[in-house]
């Protein structure tokens, strides 16, 4: 296991942007493995709110569509004791670890209100095939096109920037969702 | 009201992700959706297939075993000659820094493959199923196939705009480098993610005489091959490309300095 320390700034509007798919069938379906989220952070989420819920979507397929997004966001939101203080207060969560193609990784993010402040990969496992380790070379740039593009509304797709597994994706959904974000 | 865009899928294919974006002019609903997704299933079973006759990682795929001489190129799938001719006539065209035949392990047309098959899923959407009754009321008016970076287009905005593409800045991934108006293909090819992992078909070394080389035209294969080359030859190489009708390029040297070639379609900073 190697940890990966990836650190990016971004609005909270382009990553939602990123984990709205929506549309459509794909071949690719997540697992979640047993352990789910953790959560930290000065303004904490519920425990409970933070093991159940993305446990459950990051085992449905990534077919969600905006209005459905919308409904599981609202049921893995914390309560109002957490709530209360949303607007300025810092949080993190990560979530839940996920296979992707090369072996299980999870991704934490931190949130300052609405602003994610820090997104990294809590953990990396890719069994130490030279493949995978190729895949992980090209690190997150998924979430850093996407951030960029909600940066510059005026462009549709970024040039040069490859990507890692849709599996850090899943996972940051799932750390976002328990944040109630 | 802004152009509406009814698909925006990530494809977990080819060891990376493929983007797949769809603009029309108003919102799809209804059956005019039932076709796009129908469309939006066959560029998936494009990029798939590309990867399970193409791949160099699965040992059983047909390009590893031509690799390891198990077959010949005759008993391969048709698309494999397909690619290897348009691999020479890019070998031809960049003057030898593009060669799939100088690579490490036998004949490796990875350079091409991504591209190509983006451009072949970017089909699905472009055929006549645009004229289908189901389109009267919003016609599709672009789309973009975007293979880890190197992206395959036809069309704009559903509001006239031509589709906008960031170059990412080698330096900085985060940031962009430039921003252009895209008609067609843009490949990008350079140190960004993966190292220094181009080859230099005339010493077998690797190398690099870019931190970036972005290539436009009608083609994403020849554009993926073309900002190869060019990657390797740096910005001497611009030459070659100013040379090729339909293709334009941009190099950015590992001093953060840019050249490019006249026609390339930059945005200026000021109309950003």
């Amino acid at each position: 296991m190697k940890r990966t320390p990836i650190v990016l700034g971004g609005t909270l509007a382009g990553l939602i942007g990123v984990l709205l798919f929506r549309t459509t069938p794909s071949h690719t379906s997540f697992t979640t493995l047993p352990g789910a989220a953790s959560v930290s952070g000065t303004a904490t989420t519920p425990a409970s709110a933070a093991s159940a819920a993305p446990a459950k979507k990051a085992s449905s397929k990534k077919t969600s569509s905006k209005k459905t997004s919308g409904k599981q966001a609202a049921g893995a939101t914390p309560t109002a004791t957490a709530s209360g203080n949303l607007a300025s207060s810092t949080r993190s969560a990560t979530g839940p670890e996920v296979n992707y193609n090369w072996g299980v990784l999870s991704v934490k993010v931190t949130v300052s209100g609405k602003k994610i402040t820090n997104v990294a990969i809590a953990m990396l496992d890719d069994g130490g095939n030279p493949r995978s380790q190729m895949i992980d070379q090209q690190s997150i740039p998924i979430l850093e096109q996407e951030t960029m593009q909600a940066q510059s509304a005026s462009i549709q797709s970024v040039s040069g920037a490859s990507y890692t597994s849709a599996g850090f994706v899943q996972s940051l959904q799932s750390a976002l969702q328990t944040l109630g974000v | 009201m802004p152009p509406a865009h009814p698909v925006h899928h990530l494809e977990d294919v080819m060891g990376t992700i493929v983007t797949i974006d769809v603009y029309a002019a108003a919102e799809v609903t209804g059956s005019g959706l039932d076709v796009l997704h129908g469309q939006l299933a066959r560029a998936q079973a494009v990029l798939h297939h590309a990867d399970e006759v193409f791949s160099t990682w699965r040992p059983d795929s047909p390009v590893s075993r031509l690799r390891r001489g198990e077959i010949s190129l005759a008993q391969a799938p048709a698309e494999v000659a397909e690619v290897l001719e348009a691999c020479a006539a890019a070998r031809e065209l960049s003057h030898g820094w593009f060669d799939p035949w100088a690579m490490p392990g036998g004949v490796d047309p990875t350079g091409y493959v991504k591209g190509w098959a983006a451009q072949q899923a970017l089909v699905a959407f472009s055929d006549a199923a645009f004229s289908d009754a189901a389109f009267s009321g919003a016609a599709v008016s672009g789309a973009i196939v975007n293979a880890a970076g190197d992206i395959a287009s036809f069309g704009g905005l559903g509001n006239a705009q031509p589709f906008r593409v960031g170059i990412a800045d080698p330096a900085a991934p985060r940031r962009l480098a430039a921003i252009i108006e895209l008609t067609g293909a843009i490949a990008t090819s350079g140190t960004y993610e993966r190292g220094n992992h181009l080859i230099d078909p005339h010493s077998g070394q690797a190398t690099s005489g870019a931190a970036s080389a972005s290539v436009t035209g009608p083609d994403l294969g020849l554009a993926d091959a073309l900002a190869t080359a060019l990657a390797v030859a740096g910005q001497p190489g611009l030459a070659l490309i100013e040379a090729l009708d339909g293709y334009e390029a941009l190099v950015i040297g590992f001093d953060g300095g840019k050249r490019w070639t006249k026609g390339f379609p930059l945005v200026e900073l000021s109309r950003i």
